[in-house]
Formats: C-alpha cells, structure tokens, sequence
C-alpha cells in the first residue's frame, strides 16, 4: 500500500512522537558562522575573500613550482640534453619529437626554452609535466577543502539571484567551478540541474567560457599580466551568452531548492584520497592528448597542412579577428589540448591585445576533444545545437573583441 | 544478492560504501558529487554481495537528473535490499524517504547514522521502539568511527518486506502503552 | 498572523499552515510540510532565495517557490 504525502507524514510525526526526544538545542559557533556566511550582508564579502584567496594561493603555488623549479630543470637540462643525445638533428623526426628549431641568417638553429621547440618530448611533457601538473594539484586541493568544509552549497546560496538570470540557478556554481579544473567532470556535473533548457545552457557555456586548470596554469605561466583581460571577456561572455540563451531556448528554467549542511571538519584521509584520484583521473586523459597533439601539430607543420591552412584562412584571422595567420595552428592543436595551444601561441610575435584575441578565441573556440566526447555522451542532439551556438559565439564575439580593440586604440 | 545504500545527499552513504567494501572512492560533502553511482563487493558469510553507493536523493519524485538516476536504480533492482542511511539529527525528512521505499515493498535495514551528531544537538532516539514500530532492523551508527556497521551487516539478513498497514497498527498501539504508561505513572 | 514565506522578516519563526498543492511533494523531502515549525534565517537581494531553518536543517528555496507557503508568525 502506499501513501500519499500527507499520510505519511502523518505517520511519521506519530512514530516520531514515541520515539524521538529533542532536547533544548543550543547554538554552536559552527551555526554562528553557517549563518554569516549565508547572509549577503557578510557572505558576499567572505564569498569574495574566499574566491580571491583561491586565486591568490593558486597563482603563487602553481608559479613557484613552475617557474622556481621546472623551467630550470626542462630549459637548461632537459631540453640540451635531448637536443644533444636524439638522433638525425633537423630531419622531420627530430622536428616532431625534440625541436622544430628556427632559420636565423640561412642557418639551422635550435630552440633555447621548451615552449619554442614544439616537440613531442619537450614542449609537450614540459607542458603536461611542469606547468599543468603543479596547477591541477593545487586546484584540486583547494576544490577539495571547499566541498568538503561545506562552503560550496553556501557559494550556491549567494549567486543564485545572478545566475538566475541567465536561465541557471545558484547550483550551476558546482559545474561551472568543477570545469575551472576540467570541463569533463563539469559536463557530467550538469546533472544536478533540473531541466533539459537549464542543462543545455550549463553545458553550452562550460564548454565555450570557462578554461580549464591546465589552460589556466598555463596562461598564468606564458601572459601573467594579460590574464585580467582574458578572464574578464570570458565573464562577460558567460553572462551576456547565457543570458541570450535563456531568452531563445525553450523550456523551463525552474527556481532552486538546495539543503544547506552544516560546516563539517574535513578528513584528511578523504581529500587526500579524492585529490589523487581526481588528480590521476585528469592525467590520465591529459598526458596522452599532450603528446597526441604536439605530434599532430609537428606532422601537420611538417606536411605544410599548417601554412596552407593559416594562408586560406588569413582573411578571417587578419581581418575579422585580427590575429596572425599563424594562429591557424594553435587553433588546430586547441582541438586536442588547450593548454598545448596558449603554449604554442605564446611563440608567436604579436601584440598583447592580439594575445588577448587570440587566446580568448583559443577558449571559446571549441571544446578540447574530452570535453566534445563527454558532450556527445550526454546526448548528440544537445551537442549539435551546442555547437551551432559556438560557431554564432565564435564569430560574433571574436569579431565583437577586435572592434573593442579597435576603438580602443589597442589593436 | 544486492545492496542499495540509499539517502539523502552527505548523511554518509559513501563512508558507509568506502568501510564495507574497502575500495578506493571518493567522499565528499557537497551534493551533487556522487553523481556517477559507484559499485563494489563484499563478503557476508562467505558469499559475494554486491553494493551500490546510490546517489544521495530526497525523496522517490526526482527533482534532477542525479535524483533520477537513484530513483531508476532502485526500480531496476526489484529484487535488492536496501540500507537506507538516515542522518539521526534529521530523522524526520529521513524516515520521509525510507519510508516510501519500505511502502514500495523493498526489504530494508535503517542505519541511524550521526549519531554523535544528534547527541550533540540533544535528540535522543529510541531505536528499539523505532525497530518494533516500523518491524525492520534499526542500527544506530556512527560512521567515520566504524561504530555500529557490524551490527548493521550481521542484521542484514532479518530485512524483510513490511507492510505499511502494520506499520500504523504498530504506531497505534505504541502510543497506546505509552499513554497507559502515563496514566499508570499519574495514578 | 499569517504571512507568505517570501514575506517574511529576518529571524522570524512561524508554523507552516500552507503549501500549495504543486509545490508539496518538492518540499517534502527537505522535511518542509504543513504543521512544521520554521525559522526563516535569511534572503538574498534582488529577489534572491529564502533560507529557512526546519528542524535544524537549513534549506534554501527560490523566491517564488516561497511565496506559496503560508505561515503563521509565532515571533
Ligand atoms: N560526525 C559524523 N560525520 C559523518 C558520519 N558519517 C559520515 N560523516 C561525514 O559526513 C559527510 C558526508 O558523508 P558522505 O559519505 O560523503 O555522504 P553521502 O553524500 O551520503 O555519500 C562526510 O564529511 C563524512 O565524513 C558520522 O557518523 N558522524
Ligand atoms: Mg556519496
């Protein structure tokens, strides 16, 4: 027999009754703080120390050990050592695996740092190895500690009237926060959301706006001082995106309904346990498609797929977004890592406000191929619609970004 | 055989998962973590039993897709016991849900998880009428300590299906002894 | 008196006397039903969500969804 809702509860207030005594509950400074940081007249200040202090503690950690440690070790021993002991110095073997070098006055010369040489075994493990793991381990760490003191569901509360608007609700955070360290938890994430219009959304703008950590670590190595701009026009782009999307797709966008648990003390045990396996499940992805992409783009520079492309396309790139043609090739490789593509655009000569263009577009431009097969996982009718609207974004927002530089007087 | 270890999100279903079975998964304390389920094995008097660390749900009508998928796996396992994990500080919203899968004729063990909680905050619970009320194995735990999950899997075998009729019979005669203990105490 | 959830003032505590009838199964996993005591503990600005506080348990709900429960403010 079953029962309606009321009926049960009429049950359950009766077994209660003769089973449960609540005593006087008194209040705990744990409850004390659980309030404060809930309510916006000081939990919008602590939320905001709080993303700060995640920044700030990622930037410093990340940068100490990439640039304190392994740039060291892969520039000045590393990358000689293998220029040195790898056989058949500038035939195409050696270009895809060590270094692609460089014509100064007619003559070959090899690359002097691991984000110039473009090889398989040099950018690509320093890549994978020195920049990208540091920052994943720091994020990770930190996602940890959050989830498991409880702050996140306090996070959801506070942005729920912001992301309201553009068709979420304050849970979306869980997704968009998750994709910061990779967007193929994040899609998966997407789930906590009700409905086929909010999921779509979430998952559109994860996959157009939000970097991910190996892209972040390695925008903080290569253009520190442009990162303020990038992260602001892919803020914007989230908001101004999502809140279009929501006026166009059809569907509901119900409110939401959350349980706010108390603080807890978190286990070591168990953010060790979750760091690592996040950790290990993010490499083993990462690595392969590291040295998968380099390879790729090494072959295709070397059979001339990568001038003919960046020729024929030259007048998008020039003139619609305002990068170098040479772009074409990172463009390229950002199907298969992002991380790999901000690397190899960083070996480019252009201007700042072109780096800005140019690695913006790298973000929005498509999903790394994880993230695209995760997509088409949770349903290819919602994958194509999402890429349809990247393409839109794409060319709208790209071209939006070169017309701001221009009146600007920046680009 | 199979076990479902079913709750509301953070009332330490994973803790439970993670100390019957050994494995390597993660826990965690937001919602909306576990929403890939996770499986594993354990032995219960020599034989395999599978156990599956349901994600966390707050009632049978699903509100998303995580809770869909909890309420799917129960319904595509008709023939599964459930361990329904209660945090004993909210018993109220938990038994909610235990009950709805107890009326749609799961076999089931309670944990009262927490309980270290609750008794901070107070409540006391008496399980044992709780037990003869709802006429199914109820175990008070403590989790992270390991307290109680002995108890709870050498219990396992008395889950049976319970007939929720018998359930308010036995409500109704409990508050009756306790009224005539009342009178009795009165007089 | 009574009062909508969503009308409610920081800190005020009431009994739930009701739910509209499309919203009480969503709530009734999260222990809100008619009957129960609760406290509503905060809102957000610009139509934000509501925080209420039923046996020590903190839910948060949207503002709409608020606005169909009624209260009677007990203090
Ligand atoms: N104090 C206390 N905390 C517990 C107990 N059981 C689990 N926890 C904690 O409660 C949180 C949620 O547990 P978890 O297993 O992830 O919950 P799940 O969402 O049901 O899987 C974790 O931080 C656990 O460490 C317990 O018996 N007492
Ligand atoms: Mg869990």
């Amino acid at each position: 027999m079953k029962l309606n809702t009321g009926e049960r509860w009429d049950l359950i207030d009766r077994i209660s009754k003769e089973t449960v005594t609540f005593g006087a509950y008194r209040h705990t400074l744990k409850d004390a703080i659980g309030e404060l940081t809930v309510k916006p007249m000081t939990g919008i200040p602590v939320a905001i120390a709080v993303m700060y202090g995640f920044w700030s503690v990622f930037g410093s950690f990340a940068g100490f050990f990439t640039d304190g440690f392994f740039v060291r070790l892969f520039d000045a021993y590393w990358l000689p050592w293998l220029q040195e002991v790898f056989p058949g110095q500038g035939e195409w073997l050696y270009a895809i695996m060590v270094d692609t070098g460089g014509i100064e006055s007619g003559e070959f010369v090899l690359s002097s740092n691991c984000l110039e040489s473009f090889g398989v075994l040099t950018s690509g493990l320093f890549v994978a190895i020195g920049v990208v793991l540091p920052a994943i381990i720091i994020f990770y760490l930190m996602l940890a500690l959050l989830e498991d003191i409880g702050y996140m569901p306090r996070l959801a509360v506070l942005l729920d009237t912001v992301l309201h608007r553009v068709g979420l609700h304050g849970y979306a955070i869980v997704p968009t926060i998750l994709s910061l360290g990779c967007n193929v938890p994040g899609v998966t994430a997407t789930r906590i959301l009700e409905t086929k219009k909010q999921r779509f959304i979430m998952m559109t703008l994860l996959a157009i706006f939000i970097p991910c950590g190996a892209q972040i670590g390695i925008m903080q190595d290569v253009v520190p001082d442009l990162m303020g701009w990038i992260l602001l026009y892919l803020i914007i782009g989230y908001f101004v995106f999502g809140y279009i999307l929501n006026k166009i797709v059809p569907g509901k966008a119900p409110e939401f309904l959350i349980d706010v648990p108390p603080y807890r003390r978190p286990l070591l045990s168990n953010i060790g346990k979750k760091v690592g396996g996040r950790v290990r499940g993010f490499f083993v992805v990462a690595i392969p498609f590291v040295l998968l992409g380099c390879a790729i783009v090494g072959v295709l520079y070397q059979l001339g797929v990568i001038q003919f492309l960046g020729d024929t396309l030259a007048p998008v790139f020039v003139g619609w977004f305002g990068v170098p043609k040479e772009t074409a090739g990172p463009l390229i490789a950002a199907f298969l890592r992002k991380d790999l593509a901000v690397a190899q655009l960083s070996a480019i000569t252009m201007t700042p406000y072109q780096m800005i263009t140019a690695v913006v577009l790298v973000s929005i431009y498509f999903p790394c191929v994880a993230t695209f097969a995760m997509m088409l996982k949770e349903g290819w009718k919602e994958l194509i619609g999402s890429l349809a609207v990247l393409a839109v974004v794409v060319f709208t927002y790209g071209g939006l970004i070169h017309l701001i530089g221009i009146l600007l007087g920046v680009a | 055989m199979k076990i479902l270890l079913m709750g509301h999100p953070n009332v330490g279903k994973s803790v439970f998962f993670n100390r019957l079975t050994g494995a390597n998964v993660t826990e965690s304390n937001y919602p909306g973590t576990t929403v890939d389920y996770t499986k594993g094995w354990m032995k219960i008097e020599g034989g395999d039993v599978e156990i599956v660390d349901v994600p966390g749900t707050f009632s049978l009508d699903p509100k998303d897709r995580a809770e869909e998928v909890a309420v799917a796996m129960l319904h595509e396992n008709r023939d599964a016991k459930v361990i329904s994990v209660i945090d004993a500080s909210k018993i109220e919203r938990g038994l909610y849900l235990a009950m709805e899968i107890i009326e749609e004729g799961y076999p089931m063990v309670i944990a009262l998880n927490m309980r270290d909680v609750a008794e901070d905050k107070n409540i006391v619970i008496d399980a044992d009428r709780l037990e003869r009320i709802l006429g199914i194995p109820v175990v008070s735990t403590v989790a992270i300590a390991g307290e109680g999950i002995k108890e709870l899997v050498s219990r396992l075998k008395e889950a049976k299906p319970v007939n929720v009729d018998d359930i308010i019979a036995n409500a109704a005669n409990a508050s009756d002894t306790t009224g005539a203990a009342d009178a009795g105490g009165a007089a | 008196m009574k009062k909508k959830l969503s009308e409610m003032d920081y800190n005020e505590q009431g009994t739930v006397t009701g739910i509209e009838k499309d919203l009480r199964k969503r709530v009734a996993g999260m222990g809100i039903r008619v009957g129960k005591e609760l406290r509503m503990v905060t809102k957000q600005p610009i139509k934000g969500p509501v925080d209420v506080v039923v046996d020590e348990a903190e839910t948060s709900l949207g503002l709409d969804m608020a606005g169909k429960i009624v209260v009677e403010v007990t203090k």
